[in-house]
C-alpha cells in the first residue's frame, strides 16, 4: 500500500537486489547446483557407482514399490493429524505465555521450548520405554483397568504411528511457539486492552486479533511443518525403526535405506527425493496462494 | 471466577512444563548413575557423576568436540543471521512480482531431503579442499530459505514510515537496515538465533560425511561414537548427551527475555 | 542503545571470523593420503574392542618396525558406511583411510557396489585356511579374498544357571537340544520361576536369521536370487519364532537398550546371540556373577541340515583402494591379525575379542576358566562352536532380504498366512533388486 505513494527509484530497486545477493548466490551454489546434479542422477539406475541412463524408469518404478507407497501414506497420515494439532497448541501456548500478568514466564517458555533442544538419544529412549509392554503407559492402563493385558504399542501399525505423532507434538510444539512468541511482539499490546474494554473474551481476541495478525508467521510455520513432516526421518528411525515391518516408515527413512543400508541405488533415491520436492512444493504453493497476501 | 481461570492456566502450564522437562530430568539423573542403574530405569540421582565425567574425559576428545561444536555453531549463527535477514528484509521491503516469485523458487531449496544433494556437495567440497574445516561445516546451511522467510514475514510488520523518515534524513538503504530494522526486530533475531544455533549444534548428517579426523569431530558425532560399541556405558553417554543439550537451552533462556519487551526500540 | 548493539554485533563477527580463520592453519590433511611413509590410517568404532585390538596390533608390529605409525579414527559403523558410499558414489576416494572395519553382513554389498573403492588381500600371504571357513566365506568376492577376518560372531546360548536349577534343570538339559525341547523346558522354567528364557527386539529378526543360518539356510540361492518363498528353512524358523513368542518363553522388547536390560536386570533368564554379547552379560548386575553359563543354541526340528551352531554379527578388515602403501598394509595385517597367536592372546583377556583364527584357539589363554561363568572355559567353547557354523550366503542384497523378512514376520505374527507373506517378501526383494 506504500508502494504507490513513493515511486521506487532505480537506485532503491538496485539496493533491493543487493540485499538478496549473498543469500541467492549461496543457495544457488549450495542447494540448486547439487539439486540439478541429483535431478540428472534420478534419470539413471544401477548399483553403487555403476550407473546407466534409464529415462523415467525410476519415476515409474516407485509407484509399484509397496514400501515407498506405504511410506508416502504414512507421511501424509502424520501430516494431516499431527500438524494441525501442533500448530493450534503452539498458538494457544504462545498467546498464554505472552500475557502481561503471567508470572514465571521465562521458566515456562524455556520448559516448553526444551523438548526440541533435547538430544534425540535421550528422548527416543524415554519414548520407547514409556510405550513398551512393561512401560509406564501400560502400567497405568492396567492398574486403572482400562486394559486387561498389556498392549504392544510399537508392535501394531496404528498405535506405532500414533506414538510417532505424540512424539512429534511433544518435540516440536515449543519450536513453533518460539516463532509465534517472536511475532507476537510486533502486535501492539494496547489492541488487546482495547478489545477487553469492549467486552471481548480472551477466546474472542485470540481468534479475532492474534490469529489474523499472526497470519504471515502461521503461514511460515505451516510450510515449515509440511516440509518437515514429509521429510520426517529421526522419529521413524529412532522410535519405531519404521516398524512393525515398514508400517510406520517415512519416505526419508526409506530413501536413506536405499542409499546407505541396502545395495546403494542413488538414482532411485534421487527420484524419490524429487517426488518429495514436488509434493511439498504443491502444498506450499497452495498455502502461499491462500495465506501470503499483503492487505 | 478470574481466580479459577488463573488457577486453570497455571495448572495447565505446570503440567505441560513437567511433561516437557521430564526427559531432561531423566538425563540429569542418569548422568549421575552407573550404567547398570541407568539401564534398570533408576530415576533418582546417584553419586556416580564424577566417575562418569572422568571416564568421558579419559576416553574421548570431549574438549575438542565441545570447542568445535561451539565454534562452528556460533559463527554459523551470526553469519547466517546477517545474510538471511538482509535477504528477508530485501524480499519484503522492496517486494515486487519478481522477488515474490524468486522467494517461492528459493523455498524449493529446502524441500529436497539432504541425503539427495549430499553426494554432489561432497564432491564439490572435497575438490575445494574444504573437508575437515569449519567453513566446510557451515557453508551448505549458511543461507536457509526458512530463515529468509522468517525475516520476510516479520519485516511485514516493520512500519514503512520509519523507512521513509530515515530516507528523508539521508540514510542509505543499508544504513536503514542496520540502524532501524535490526534494533527493532530483536525478538525475531532472538528466535532466529536460537533456531539457527540449535540446528547448527545438532547438525549430524553433513559433518559425519565431511569430518574424517578425530580432531574435527562435533558433539553429536561424539555421542554417536559413545553408543556404537558392543557394550555401552549409559551413565557416561548421558553426561555427553546432557552436555549436548544444555547450550541450546541456556541460549534460549537468555534470549527469551527479548520476547517479553513488547514492541521495542525506535518503532512507534 | 542502538549503537551498542551494532558495535557488539560487529565485534562478535570479527572475533569469530578470526577464530574461524585460525582454524585454517591447523588443518593438515589427516585423511588416508599421507601413507607415503610408514603410516596407516584405520576407521573402526569400539574403543574397548576393535580400536583397542588395532592399537595392540600396532604396538606388536612396532617392535620390529619402529618407524611404523598407526592412526585410528573412531568412526561409528553407520558413519563408516555413509562415508564409504558417499566417497564411492562421488568417485573421490582420496578421503578414505587405508583400512576400514566392515560388518560381515555388508561385506559383499560394499565390494560389489563399489569395486573401485576396495583392494583384495590375495597378495598378503595370509593363510585363510587358518580361519573358520564360515567366517572367511563372508569376505570372498568373485573367488578373491578381500577381508582379513576379525571378530567372531559364533552364536552362543547363555542361561542363568541358578534359574535353571530352581526349575530343576541343569545346563546339560539345554545342550544339543532342539527348539521344541527348548520350548517345553522353557515353559517349565516360566511356570516355576516366572522368568522367560529369551528376549528379542521386535522389529529386528536376529533370532530368525540365526535359526535360518543354523540349518545352513539363506535368503538367497547360489546365483544370488532370493529364495524366500517356498523356503522350508525360513518357514520353519518363522514358525518356531512365533511358537516361542506365543508361549511366553520368548518376550519381545522394542529396542536394544531394553533387550540388554531384560537379562542384565534378571527379568529374562537367558539369551541367544553372537558371542560378542558376553561383554553385555558380564557388565550387568554384579550379583549375577558366577550364575551364568554358556552352551550351544537349540536346533530346528524336522530338517536334515539342522545344527546347533550359527553366526550373528562379526566383522572383518578391508583395505581401500586409497591405500598407497599396500605392501606395508599387507605385511602389517599378516604379521598381526593374520598369523600371530601372541597377538590374539593379548587381546582376548583385556578386550574379550574372540578370534576366528584357529591356531589361537589352542592357546592356553582360551582355556582359562572364567569366574563369571562359574569357572567354565567359555572361550574354548566359542572357538569350538565357530568351527562348526554352517557358512551363510549373505548375498549382495542381504539387508533387503532382512527387511522383507521383518515385514513378513510382523504380519505373520499378527495373524496373516505364512506362505502368502513369504511370497510377498520374495516379491519385495525381487522388486528392490530391480527385477
Amino acid at each position: 500500500m506504500f508502494k504507490n505513494k513513493i515511486p521506487l527509484s532505480v537506485k532503491q530497486n538496485r539496493a533491493g537486489w543487493m540485499f538478496l545477493l549473498p543469500a541467492v548466490i549461496l543457495i544457488t551454489v549450495m542447494n540448486f547446483y547439487p539439486m540439478f546434479n541429483a535431478l540428472l542422477l534420478s534419470f539413471q539406475s544401477g548399483k553403487g557407482a555403476s550407473l546407466e541412463y534409464a529415462g523415467l524408469y525410476n519415476y515409474t518404478r516407485m509407484f509399484s514399490d509397496k514400501v515407498f507407497m506405504q511410506s508416502m501414506f504414512n507421511c501424509f497420515f502424520y501430516l494431516v493429524i499431527q500438524v494441525p494439532i501442533m500448530l493450534v497448541l503452539a498458538l494457544i501456548l504462545a498467546s498464554v505465555l505472552n500475557r502481561k500478568d503471567l508470572r514465571f514466564k521465562g521458566l515456562f517458555r524455556t520448559a516448553i521450548f526444551l523438548p526440541c533442544a533435547t538430544s534425540l538419544v535421550s528422548y527416543s529412549t524415554i519414548f520407547r520405554s514409556l510405550f513398551s509392554t512393561d512401560g509406564l503407559i501400560n502400567t497405568v492402563l492396567l492398574k486403572t483397568g482400562i486394559l486387561q493385558t498389556a498392549y504392544d504399542f510399537l508392535g501394531h501399525p496404528m498405535s506405532a504411528r500414533f506414538v510417532i505423532i505424540i512424539a512429534l507434538i511433544w518435540r516440536w510444539t515449543g519450536y513453533n511457539m518460539v516463532f509465534y512468541l517472536a511475532a507476537l511482539q510486533n502486535i501492539d499490546y494496547s489492541v488487546y486492552e482495547a478489545a477487553k474494554i469492549d467486552g471481548a473474551s480472551a477466546w474472542d481476541s485470540f481468534w479475532k486479533i492474534t490469529v489474523p495478525l499472526l497470519k504471515p508467521t502461521i503461514l511460515l510455520t505451516l510450510i515449515m511443518s509440511t516440509n518437515g513432516t514429509l521429510q520426517l526421518f529421526d522419529e521413524s528411525v529412532n522410535l519405531t525403526s519404521g516398524g512393525p515391518g515398514s508400517m510406520s516408515m517415512t519416505m526419508s527413512h526409506y530413501i536413506y535405506d536405499t542409499s546407505f543400508r541396502f545395495v546403494p541405488n542413488f538414482g532411485y533415491s534421487a527420484a524419490m527425493s524429487f517426488v518429495i520436492l514436488v509434493l511439498v512444493m504443491v502444498l506450499a504453493i497452495i498455502q502461499m496462494k491462500v495465506g501470503d497476501k499483503r492487505d | 471466577m478470574i481466580k479459577v481461570k488463573k488457577f486453570f492456566i497455571y495448572a495447565m502450564l505446570i503440567i505441560i512444563s513437567i511433561i516437557s522437562v521430564f526427559p531432561l530430568y531423566w538425563m540429569m539423573a542418569a548422568s549421575t548413575n552407573t550404567s547398570f542403574d541407568v539401564i534398570r530405569g533408576k530415576l533418582i540421582p546417584g553419586t556416580y557423576l564424577m566417575e562418569n565425567i572422568k571416564n568421558l574425559l579419559a576416553s574421548n576428545n570431549l574438549k575438542g568436540a565441545l570447542w568445535n561444536s561451539f565454534r562452528y555453531a556460533s559463527i554459523q549463527t551470526i553469519v547466517s543471521l546477517i545474510i538471511c535477514s538482509l535477504a528477508g528484509y530485501g524480499f519484503e521491503v522492496y517486494h515486487d512480482k519478481h522477488k515474490d516469485r524468486l522467494m517461492t523458487v528459493l523455498l524449493s531449496a529446502m524441500m529436497v531431503p539432504f541425503v539427495a544433494i549430499m553426494i554432489p556437495l561432497f564432491r564439490m567440497f572435497s575438490s575445494a579442499g574444504l573437508l575437515n574445516t569449519a567453513i566446510g561445516f557451515m557453508l551448505p546451511t549458511l543461507a536457509t530459505p526458512l530463515l529468509i522467510m522468517l525475516f520476510r514475514q516479520s519485516a511485514r510488520s516493520f512500519p514503512r514510515d520509519i523507512i521513509e523518515a530515515a530516507r528523508l534524513e539521508g540514510l542509505s538503504e543499508i544504513q536503514i537496515f542496520f540502524r532501524m530494522f535490526i534494533p527493532s526486530m530483536k525478538s525475531t533475531y532472538a528466535a532466529a538465533m536460537t533456531i539457527t544455533f540449535m540446528n547448527a549444534w545438532n547438525n549430524y548428517l553433513w559433518p559425519k560425511v565431511i569430518m574424517t579426523t578425530d580432531d574435527s569431530i562435533t558433539m553429536p558425532m561424539l555421542v554417536a561414537n559413545l553408543k556404537e560399541g558392543y557394550v555401552t556405558d549409559y551413565g557416561m553417554l548421558m553426561v555427553a548427551v546432557l552436555l549436548c543439550t544444555i547450550p541450546t537451552a541456556i541460549i534460549f533462556f537468555l534470549l527469551q527475555k527479548s520476547f517479553a519487551e513488547g514492541i521495542t526500540g525506535a518503532v512507534k | 542503545m542502538k549503537k551498542n548493539f551494532l558495535v557488539t554485533l560487529l565485534a562478535l563477527v570479527l572475533s569469530l571470523s578470526l577464530v574461524a580463520c585460525s582454524n585454517g592453519g591447523e588443518k593438515p590433511a589427516e585423511g588416508g593420503d599421507e601413507t607415503n611413509g610408514e603410516t596407516l590410517t584405520v576407521w573402526c568404532w569400539d574403543p574397548a574392542f576393535n580400536i583397542y585390538s588395532m592399537n595392540e596390533a600396532a604396538k606388536l608390529y612396532q617392535k620390529d618396525h619402529p618407524d611404523f605409525e598407526l592412526i585410528v579414527v573412531e568412526t561409528p559403523w553407520d558413519d563408516v558406511q555413509t562415508k564409504l558410499s558417499t566417497a564411492g558414489a562421488s568417485g573421490d576416494i582420496s578421503t578414505l583411510p587405508d583400512i576400514v572395519l566392515m560388518q560381515d553382513n555388508a561385506f559383499q554389498k560394499n565390494v560389489i557396489s563399489f569395486p573401485d573403492v576396495f583392494t583384495d588381500v590375495e597378495g598378503s600371504g595370509i593363510n585363510f585356511d587358518d580361519f573358520a571357513a564360515g567366517k572367511v566365506a563372508y569376505s570372498v568376492v568373485d573367488g578373491k579374498h578381500y577381508g582379513v577376518p576379525f571378530d567372531n560372531g559364533a552364536v552362543i546360548a547363555a542361561y542363568r544357571s541358578d534359574v535353571l536349577e530352581e526349575a530343576g534343570f541343569t545346563l546339560d538339559d539345554f545342550t544339543d537340544i532342539t527348539w521344541d525341547e527348548y520350548l517345553e523346558k522353557g515353559k517349565v522354567v516360566l511356570e516355576k520361576t516366572g522368568h522367560p528364557l529369551l528376549s528379542c527386539i521386535s522389529n529386528e529378526v536376529d533370532v530368525v536369521m540365526m535359526m535360518v543360518q543354523s540349518a545352513g539356510g539363506s535368503l538367497f540361492d547360489a546365483e544370488g536370487n532370493p529364495s524366500i518363498a517356498d523356503n522350508e528353512i525360513v518357514a520353519k524358523s518363522l514358525e518356531t519364532y512365533k511358537a516361542l513368542k506365543d508361549s511366553g518363553v520368548l518376550v519381545e522388547v522394542s529396542n536394544w537398550d531394553q533387550y540388554i536390560e531384560s537379562f542384565q536386570a534378571g527379568r529374562v533368564a537367558g539369551t541367544v546371540n553372537g558371542c560378542w554379547i558376553i561383554g553385555s552379560i558380564t557388565s550387568g548386575d554384579p550379583e549375577q556373577a558366577g550364575h551364568w553359563s554358556i552352551t550351544n543354541m537349540p536346533k530346528l526340528v524336522g530338517l536334515d541340515t539342522a545344527t546347533n551352531y550359527s553366526n550373528n554379527g562379526g566383522s572383518s578388515w578391508l583395505l581401500t583402494a586409497n591405500c598407497k602403501n599396500k605392501d606395508l598394509a599387507y605385511d602389517f595385517m599378516k604379521s598381526t591379525f593374520g598369523s600371530s597367536v601372541e597377538f590374539y592372546e593379548t587381546i582376548l583377556p583385556s578386550a574379550g575379542a574372540l578370534s576366528c583364527y584357529k591356531p589361537a584357539g589352542e592357546s592356553s589363554v582360551y582355556g582359562e576358566p572364567q569366574e563369571f561363568f562359574g569357572g567354565d572355559s567359555i572361550y574354548q567353547k566359542v572357538i569350538d562352536f565357530s568351527g562348526k557354523v554352517p557358512s551363510n550366503n549373505t548375498g549382495v542384497y542381504y539387508y533387503e532380504g532382512r527387511s522383507a523378512i521383518a515385514d513378513a514376520a510382523a504380519k505373520y505374527i499378527a495373524g496373516a498366512d505364512l506362505a502368502e507373506e513369504l511370497k510377498a517378501a520374495q516379491e519385495q526383494v525381487l522388486f528392490q533388486m530391480g527385477q
